[in-house]
């Protein structure tokens, strides 16, 4: 038997490839240049790559072609673009954060992860300069990432969410310090995401019995046309949901969150927090607007309690958090439900607003741990809030910044964060969601609580003797974080381009 | 060609009884890979598992998922894994302390349930519906459909494959691999000079003392005259000095 | 323009907290005085907008800066810059914290914001910006339940402006457009029941009242005139230009029971005072019974109830703000808010025994005052409405007023007699004197008032009864 090889849209795929050949060409650096010359080798070329990457998405939402290419495996679409586009630009402020080396000697990363924590040797490493290879793995994640929000079947996006989470399980597990905590991380979030897979394949699996098709175009005309019992769909489909929201850390799915959040160093919390929520909702938006659309009515119900769920549940355990990463991975938890929430509108503004929501949630969650990684002591960044009491005298220029960014989590208005959440609980009022944007509305007030605390602590309380100092930020730190604030200033103020820009790229290509 | 391809949504008696004295053994396997204390039992019961898959698979029209199974995953990657137990030794086993109370029953129970969930729900609906999409894998052969699909439609995805093997290596590489610096190698008779410069000790450190009420090595050595041997004192443990009542002599010295 | 240049001097004032210290607060007060002649000056007569200003902002949030003055928002902009630049003055020598100034300031750029914005969306996002500035107030200059009081102000406040943000959800959903200065008013009862909620919230209204007391008698002097004077009034405000014109209909049917609440709050308000041990909550509770009047008045949904509703708004923003001035000073002075504690203030002090008997009268609604005319028009216009018993029970709590004042006062003043406190000083008096001089203007002549508003109010009940 023959067969050719499927027409390839090169350039369709060029963001992507990029930033594959680059990694491949990190690993290589890693592999044949000099130790003391890698990180200035593998920082420019990665940098470099993001660039070269982004140039491609922007050349093509210019081009305003939509196309299906690598054997109706991929598709270029406008939300696709825009998603892809935005997770380049906050892979490279997220690049900053993990490039930075002038917080710590060496920068934030272990210089050898496999010796043992807390040996004789681990200690002498204190001072080396960090491993380099995370520089390759996080270009290989965001190349994952690109693929999982444009994949048009399920395969391709099995095999992208594979390709996207590996380089983060390994990425959790580099911490310089508190090593155990970082080791216990990388395991937990490997071993409950190998799960979550399993689910997803199980469900694509399911699908196929249902469909005999894995791609969306055919799923979507199968739950159109089919005589078949449901059965298998809505298995399948609890399946494939139940792998999706774990990587969007929805309640009941979240318990990796605030473990992984505080174990994994700071700069790859603040690229999960960010670009894998990105990554994971263009995911979940693409399977549900394109293949599942039809059967909205099986699933909203649902998926609507666990959005609800998400939100209160996360809301709530934030008010008792005393440690900021953590108390940020429960926002990160509340925020998936309003994310959802948007997203189970299901109309165009649903679309809209919930990517919008992800630009401006994923700027200033970059900026807060950029903070985060900057009120340090002698051990390392002070994350337990008792630390922070005070800090408001101590260094007001970063307390004023991180009180900006707490109220734009607050989604006060004049901040990105207000602006996002009108977007998707407006869009969801549209969808006859109203009870939902009830509960967020409820939710977002309590969630308020933990912001405000932390605001109080800062500015009225009396700064004790071990109330840490803000670091003098590094070049790229200190960019990160002027890009993370300044973004959600203007997405606040201004967010007519942004709003455009989504408004732009259309509906998803079928 | 199609020789050994069941037809779908027909299930002969020979399917049917060797899926039922197969199935039993394959559970069995899996739950004794996750009870076995021993590695390499619980790596023996995985083969198990592993190659009564790798039949079903060829039963049911997979011949060369079914192959793989048995030839890459029992053949190849197990039998390296059971040589890399057996090289590192087998000695380690887990801790089963429970770190949160009650940890177990409530998994055991929430497991059992979401079992019986699942399989109430794929029982209906195998029941009561025929799964699609067989048949048309298997057109052309299955062999050669899979070919077909991994270098058509799914070639992008099976690229890509790629860049999770080179992740897999690189982070095995960094999680696994401790690598030693040149300057710090050092060789015999390095360190026999060392052990004979001046300043150094080169005979056994001393045990605990002649005078000594026990032998634990918490206790330091004693000198003959009853005082603290300095190299005794391992760096490790801390010392431990015995009390009055410890110390003395509890009627065995008849 | 000239409502753009208020915004921007406030905001601007705001910001001159961050001026080295040494001339911050006279910068920032300076441009409170500024912001209060901008203001003034705004004035002009007419039923339509006096002046308006419309500019897309984020036309995919349905956000537009649509600014608009007229009878009804313009003298509660001067009563909050006026109130706002007496408290600048005042914490000027009593608290020289350009970061309080600062943040007075702040909280006026956004409740001017609010009773200039005819974009509900817009108003919302004012509505939301005086909500940290106050908070700021209470936890940073308060008595010493500070966090407490200043917690529970956050939550009741937020949990009203979510209440708020539901109903603009709606709004927008129902009608498809945010729009104020003509609202289609087609908007269901579940839209008007969240505004009305976040407002009540606000207004205080009965039940949702608790959160006032502790605010008021934790917050700094100057805290509690502008949350007394001002911020109130941004929920009764809200009724009258957001609530009722986007759901008429729905406000018809609902009126009965806002009015039986305001009736209920005038009541229990009452009673309250009569039992209360401490001054500033005593006023707090009073501020409750007054509130409920103007909401009586707003619920009846007639002209003479909305100008009852809007004299008696300005005229108890102008009563309270002296109130708690002057008990700001008997504080500093005696060191305790306590009514067992106090006593002999005719003796100790004649002067400020004398001021409060003026304002304690004022505030009770003697005839010639301004306390008066808002609270009788609100009964006539119940009575008006068929609302007999309403009207009632609410004269019986205008007589209970009288009763807890004039305890109050005798509590304060008659009994022994402590040593002789010092006298009053010029800030005090500076901002004592405004405020009684315009509470006896709007007493003896309301027609100051009613001729400003009247016009505006007649176009909004004919908007809704058409």
């Amino acid at each position: 038997m023959t067969f050719k090889l499927p027409a390839i849209d090169y350039l369709a795929l060029a963001p992507m490839l990029v930033l594959f050949g680059a990694a491949c060409a990190g690993v290589l650096v890693d592999a044949l240049v000099p130790r003391e010359w890698r990180y200035h080798v593998q920082v420019p070329l990665s940098l470099v790559a993001l660039l070269a990457s982004g140039g491609f998405v922007v050349a093509l939402a210019n081009r305003k072609e939509h196309v299906v290419t690598a054997g109706s495996a991929v598709v270029i679409d406008g939300p696709g673009l825009f998603l892809q586009g935005s997770i380049v630009v906050l892979g490279i402020v997220a690049l900053f954060l993990v490039a930075e080396r002038r917080l710590e000697p060496g920068g934030a990363f272990v210089a050898q992860a496999a010796v043992v924590a807390g040996s004789e040797a681990d200690r002498k490493q204190m001072r080396k300069p960090g491993v380099t290879e995370v520089y390759p793995m996080m270009l290989f994640a965001l190349a994952g990432m690109m693929l999982f929000c444009s994949a048009n079947d399920l395969l391709t996006m099995f095999v992208a969410l594979e390709v996207f989470s590996l380089p983060l399980y390994l990425l959790c597990a580099l911490a310089r310090r508190r090593r155990l905590l970082s080791q216990e991380a990388a395991v937990k979030y490997f071993l409950l995401g190998a799960f979550a897979s399993a689910f997803f394949l199980y469900g694509v699996a399911m699908i196929y019995g249902y469909a005999g098709k894995v791609d969306f175009r055919g799923i979507n005309e199968a739950v159109l046309g089919s005589s078949n019992s449901k059965t298998l769909l809505l298995i399948g489909l609890a399946m494939l949901a139940i792998g999706l929201l774990f990587k969007v850390a929805a309640v009941p799915f979240h318990v990796w969150t605030p473990d992984v959040y505080q174990g994994a160093p700071t700069p790859i919390t603040a690229f999960m927090a960010a670009c894998t929520k990105v990554a994971a909702f263009g995911g979940l938006l693409r399977v549900l607007y394109v293949a599942f659309e039809r059967s909205s009515w099986d699933f909203r119900p649902t998926l609507g309690v666990i959005a609800a769920a998400t939100m209160i549940v996360g809301a709530v355990l934030a008010v008792t958090q005393t440690d900021i990463k953590r108390l940020l991975a429960y926002s990160s938890v509340a925020n998936a439900g309003y994310l959802l929430t948007g997203t189970l509108s299901m109309n165009r503004d649903g679309l809209k607003y919930t990517m919008f929501y992800l630009v401006a949630y994923g700027f200033t969650v970059l900026a807060a741990f950029a903070i985060v990684m900057l009120v340090r002591d002698s051990d390392g960044e002070a994350t337990h809030l008792a630390r922070w009491a005070g800090l408001g005298r101590r260094s007001p220029v970063f307390a004023s910044l991180f009180t900006f960014l707490m109220l734009a989590f607050a989604g006060i208005p004049l901040t990105s964060g207000f602006t996002a959440k009108f977007g998707v609980f407006a869009a969801a009022v549209g969808g006859n969601m109203t009870w939902l944007v009830i509960i967020g509305v409820l939710s977002s007030m309590i969630l308020a609580f933990p912001y405000l605390r932390v605001v109080v602590l800062m500015w009225l309380s009396v700064p004790g003797d071990d109330t840490p100092t803000v670091s003098v930020p590094g070049a790229f730190t200190a960019a990160a974080l002027f890009v993370g604030v300044a973004m959600t200033l203007v997405l606040g103020v201004a967010p007519n381009q942004a709003l455009e820009l989504v408004n732009d790229a259309g509906a998803f290509l079928r | 060609m199609s020789t050994v391809l069941a037809l779908a949504g027909e299930v002969t008696t020979g399917e049917a009884a060797t899926f039922y004295i197969l199935a039993p053994i394959a559970l069995i396997g899996a739950i004794g890979m996750v009870w076995a204390r021993n590695a390499v039992h619980s790596a023996l019961f995985l083969v198990l598992t592993m190659l009564s898959l790798g039949v079903f698979y060829i039963l049911q029209a997979g011949p060369f998922i079914g192959m793989v199974q048995i030839i890459v995953y029992t053949g190849a990657i197990m039998m390296l894994f059971l040589f890399v137990l057996m090289l590192i030794g087998r000695d380690a086993s887990d801790s089963l302390i429970e770190t949160l109370r009650g940890q177990r029953t409530v998994a055991l129970l929430l497991g059992i349930g979401f079992a019986g969930l699942l399989c109430t729900g794929l029982g209906r609906a195998v029941g009561s519906m025929t799964s699609v999409g067989l048949d048309e894998a298997n057109a052309a052969g299955n062999t050669q459909g899979i070919a077909r699909d991994l270098f058509t439609k799914y070639v992008f995805a099976f690229e890509v494959t790629s860049a999770l093997l080179i992740t897999a290596a690189v982070g095995a590489m960094l999680l696994a691999h401790v690598e030693k610096v040149k300057a710090e190698k050092v060789t015999q008779l390095e360190m026999m000079r060392a052990r004979f410069a001046p300043g150094n000790y080169p005979a056994p450190k001393p045990g605990p003392g002649v005078f000594a009420a026990t032998n634990s090595v918490a206790a330091p050595g004693l000198l003959p005259d009853r005082t603290v041997a300095g190299r005794s004192l391992s760096a490790l443990v801390p010392t431990r000095e015995l009390t009055e009542a410890e110390a003395a002599p509890k009627g065995t010295e008849k | 323009m000239i409502m753009i240049a208020l915004l921007v001097v406030s905001a601007l004032g705001a910001l001159a907290a961050f001026l080295p210290a040494q001339f911050a607060r006279f910068v920032s007060t300076g441009l409170a005085a500024l912001a209060f002649g901008l203001s003034l000056a705004m004035y002009a007569t007419g039923a339509g907008f006096w002046h308006e200003y419309d500019k897309p902002w984020v036309p995919g949030l349905n956000l537009r800066f649509h600014l608009g003055v007229d009878g009804i928002s313009w003298p509660l902009i001067v009563l909050t810059t006026l109130l706002t630049l007496l408290c600048c003055g005042y914490s000027l020598w009593k608290t020289p914290d350009s970061r309080l100034i600062g943040l007075l300031l702040a909280m006026q750029t956004g409740i001017v914001g609010a009773f200039l914005a005819l974009d509900l969306v817009l108003f919302f996002v004012f509505f939301e910006v005086i909500l940290l500035p106050m908070y700021a107030v209470i936890a940073g200059w308060g008595g010493p339940a500070k966090r407490a009081a200043a917690r529970k102000f956050v939550l009741y406040t937020l949990f009203g402006s979510m209440l708020l943000l539901l109903g603009v959800y709606l709004v927008v959903d129902q009608t498809g457009s945010a729009d104020l200065a003509a609202p289609k008013g087609t908007a269901t009862m579940a839209a008007f029941v969240f505004l009305a909620l976040g407002f009540a919230v606000k207004a205080p209204l009965w039940p949702l009242h608790t959160w006032l007391p502790d605010a008021h008698s934790e917050a700094p002097t100057v805290g509690s005139v502008m949350l007394a004077g001002v911020l109130l009034k941004l929920g009764t405000y809200g009724l009258i230009r957001v609530a009722i014109p986007v759901a008429p209909e729905a406000a018809a049917k609902a009126a009965p029971v806002l009015g039986g609440l305001a009736v209920a709050a005038i009541l229990i308000g009452g009673l309250v005072c009569l039992a209360q041990t401490e001054l500033k909550r005593l006023i707090a509770y009073s501020s409750v019974g007054h509130m409920g009047f103007v909401l009586l008045g707003i619920a009846t949904m007639s002209a003479t109830g909305l100008q009852a509703a809007l004299i008696g708004n300005l005229a108890h923003g102008l009563i309270t703000g002296l109130l708690f001035f002057l008990v700001g000073a008997i504080k500093d002075r005696t060191h305790t808010g306590e009514l067992s504690q106090l006593g002999g203030l005719r003796d100790s002090s004649p002067w400020l025994a004398g001021i409060l008997g003026f304002a304690a009268l004022a505030s009770l609604g003697l005839p010639g005052l301004a306390g008066f005319w808002g609270e009788a028009f609100a009964v006539i216009a119940a009575a008006q409405r068929g609302w007999w018993l309403g009207a009632a029970l609410a004269a019986v709590g205008g007589a209970l007023a009288a009763a807890y004042l004039l305890r109050m006062l005798r509590k304060v003043t008659h009994g022994s007699s402590p040593p002789r406190l010092t006298g009053p000083a010029g800030y005090e008096l500076a901002a004592w004197v405004p405020l009684a001089v315009l509470t006896i203007a709007v007493g003896l002549a309301p027609l100051l008032i009613t001729d400003v508003t009247g016009p505006a109010v007649d176009a909004l009940v004919e908007a809704i009864q058409r």
